[in-house]
C-alpha cells in the first residue's frame, strides 16, 4: 500500500468506523441469543485479531457489565491489552471455521496465536453456541405472514442467485476452455502427466537396454 | 464579527502575559472568560449531544474513538476525563478499565456535568465512575494519580492552557500519558475554505434552530480559530513537561489528536 493511500485511510478513520458498525452489530446479535453465561465465563478478556487483509488489528473485550445497555462487547482497535492475539487471513479463518484444523493451520504458518489459547477457544464456542431464531425475531417485528413472505421471497432469490452462479461459471469456463483455449482442462493434465510418465519409463528401460548392451559389448 | 473579517484575528502575542485572553475573537479579562465560556455550556448543555452529531455529521464519535484507541488503556487504569461533558469518553473508558479501575468525569461547568452524571446512569454506568467539577488550571487531585488524563474538545475554552497542562502533568503518573483531542488547523486550503464557509454561515444557524442559540454556536467557530495550530499546540505540551510528543490530524487536520508523556 503506498504511503498516501495509508495516510488517507487513517484520516478517515476506516479502523474506528469499522469497529463502530462492528460493535453495533455484534451487541445486537449477542442481544437476540443466550449468550450472557459465555460472556460471563470471558470476564473481562480481550481477543485481538489481526486480519492480513485489513492491516489494522481488532480487538473484542468483554465489558464488565454484561447486559447493560445492550453493551456486552467492545470493538477497538487497542492491542495492549490482549489476552490473546491471533494473527491470520480471512481465507484461513474460514478453513479453520470449516475444518477445526488449528494445529495444522498453525504448523503451515497460516495462523500465529499469541497469549492464552482458551480465550480464543471460548470467543469461537460462544459465537457457535450461539442459537437464534430469526424467523421468530423478525416476525416480532414485522408479523409472521410478511415473514413467512420475506423468507420465501428470500430462498427464491437465493435460488435463482445460486443457478445464476452455477451458470455463469458453467459458461465462463465453456469460454476460457474451449473456445479460447487460454487453460486446459484437468483430463488433459492427467493426460499430460501420464504421457510425461510413460516416455520417463521408456527413456528408463532405453537406458537400462543402453547399459546392458555396453556391458555384453565390452565383455 | 462577520464572516467577511472572520479572517482578521485578533492579534494573540499581547494576551498570555497580560491579564487578557480571548473569548472567540473578542479579547477580554482573562477572569471574565471562565463565566462566559460557562454561559455558553449552561446554555447548550441539554442540546449537546445531538448538537454535536448534527454538527459534525456524527464523525465525532469517530474522533472519540481513534482518542480510545491511543490511549493504550489497560483494566485496572485510573483515567481523568478532563472537560468530560456529557462523558462520550467516559463511558467507553469506564468498560475498559473494569471493576479494577476508576474513571473520573471532571468538568468546569455544572450543567454539562449533570448532562453527563444522568447519561451515563440511564446506561447503567455507576461502578467506577467519579464526577468532579473541577477547573483543569486548578485540579483537586493528588500528584501522580492517573495514569491517561484526555481533554477532548475542551482545552480551547481554557482561560489559561498552559497552565492546565502544568497541572495535568502534576495529576499524571510517571508513565502516564495526556491526549488532547481538539479542532485544529485543516492542512490543506480548500478544505480550510469549505470549512469556513460551513463553520461561519451554516453551524451557528443550526444551532439556532435546533439549540435555539446561534451565539454559543458562533462563539465556537470563533475558538477554534483562535486555538493554537497543532504544532503550537506541540510545542505548549513541550513546555508543560511532557516528552515525546506528538499528533495525528484527523479528518484532513479539522481535528488533531496530540499525545505526550510524563516518565
Amino acid at each position: 500500500m503506498t504511503a498516501p493511500f495509508a495516510n488517507i485511510k487513517k484520516q478517515l478513520m476506516f479502523p474506528q468506523a469499522l469497529a463502530a458498525s462492528l460493535e453495533i452489530i455484534i451487541n445486537q446479535v449477542l442481544s437476540l441469543g443466550s449468550a450472557n453465561s459465555s460472556l460471563e465465563k470471558l470476564g473481562q478478556k480481550t481477543l485481538t485479531l489481526t486480519l492480513a487483509e485489513l492491516g489494522f488489528p481488532l480487538s473484542f473485550t468483554v465489558t464488565s457489565d454484561i447486559g447493560v445497555n445492550n453493551k456486552a462487547l467492545l470493538v477497538s482497535s487497542l492491542t495492549e491489552r490482549a489476552d490473546c492475539t491471533i494473527n491470520t487471513s480471512i481465507t484461513t479463518l474460514r478453513e479453520l471455521q470449516a475444518k477445526q484444523q488449528l494445529t495444522e493451520l498453525i504448523k503451515q504458518d497460516k495462523l500465529d496465536v499469541t497469549g492464552d489459547i482458551k480465550v480464543a477457544q471460548k470467543f469461537a464456542n460462544m459465537a457457535q453456541n450461539l442459537d437464534i431464531d430469526w424467523q421468530s425475531e423478525l416476525a416480532n417485528h414485522i408479523g409472521d405472514v410478511a415473514t413467512h413472505k420475506l423468507m420465501q421471497l428470500g430462498k427464491t432469490i437465493a435460488a435463482k442467485f445460486n443457478f445464476a452462479a452455477t451458470q455463469i461459471q458453467a459458461d465462463a469456463s465453456e469460454y476460457v476452455v474451449h473456445e479460447q483455449r487460454l487453460v486446459i482442462t484437468k483430463n488433459q493434465i492427467e493426460h499430460f502427466n501420464q504421457a510425461v510418465n510413460d516416455v520417463s519409463k521408456d527413456v528408463m528401460a532405453l537406458e537400462a537396454r543402453i547399459a546392458r548392451l555396453n556391458k555384453s559389448s565390452n565383455n | 464579527m462577520s464572516a467577511t473579517d472572520k479572517n482578521q484575528l485578533p492579534d494573540t502575542a499581547h494576551t498570555s502575559a497580560d491579564s487578557t485572553t480571548h473569548f472567540g475573537y473578542q479579547t477580554i479579562d482573562k477572569e471574565d472568560k471562565v463565566s462566559m465560556v460557562a454561559g455558553v455550556f449552561h446554555s447548550v448543555a441539554k442540546q449537546y449531544d445531538i448538537m454535536n452529531d448534527l454538527m459534525s455529521f456524527g464523525i465525532h464519535r469517530l474522533w472519540k474513538r481513534f482518542t480510545i484507541d491511543a490511549s493504550g488503556v489497560r483494566p485496572g487504569n485510573n483515567v481523568l476525563d478532563l472537560a468530560g461533558g456529557t462523558g462520550d469518553l467516559t463511558a467507553k473508558f469506564s468498560q475498559l478499565v473494569g471493576k479494577q479501575g476508576k474513571v473520573v468525569l471532571a468538568d468546569i461547568n455544572s450543567s454539562m456535568l449533570n448532562v453527563g452524571r444522568d447519561k451515563l446512569r440511564d446506561k447503567g454506568l455507576v461502578q467506577n465512575i467519579d464526577y468532579v467539577q473541577a477547573n483543569a488550571q486548578y485540579l483537586p487531585f493528588e500528584d501522580n494519580s492517573f495514569d491517561i488524563v484526555t481533554i477532548a474538545f475542551g482545552l480551547r475554552n481554557v482561560t489559561d492552557k498552559d497552565m492546565a497542562l502544568r497541572s495535568i502533568y502534576r495529576v499524571l503518573k510517571p508513565g502516564g500519558r495526556l491526549l488532547v483531542l481538539e479542532f485544529s488547523k485543516p492542512e490543506h486550503e480548500l478544505i480550510n475554505k469549505a470549512y469556513d464557509f460551513y463553520s461561519f454561515n451554516i453551524l451557528p444557524k443550526i444551532g439556532e434552530l435546533v439549540a435555539k442559540d446561534g451565539d454559543s454556536y458562533q462563539y465556537l467557530a470563533e475558538s477554534i480559530r483562535m486555538h493554537p495550530d497543532q504544532e503550537t499546540l506541540k510545542t505548549m505540551l513541550d513546555n508543560a513537561g511532557f516528552e515525546q510528543t506528538s499528533f495525528k490530524n484527523l479528518t484532513g487536520g479539522v481535528v488533531a489528536l496530540h499525545k505526550g508523556y510524563k516518565f
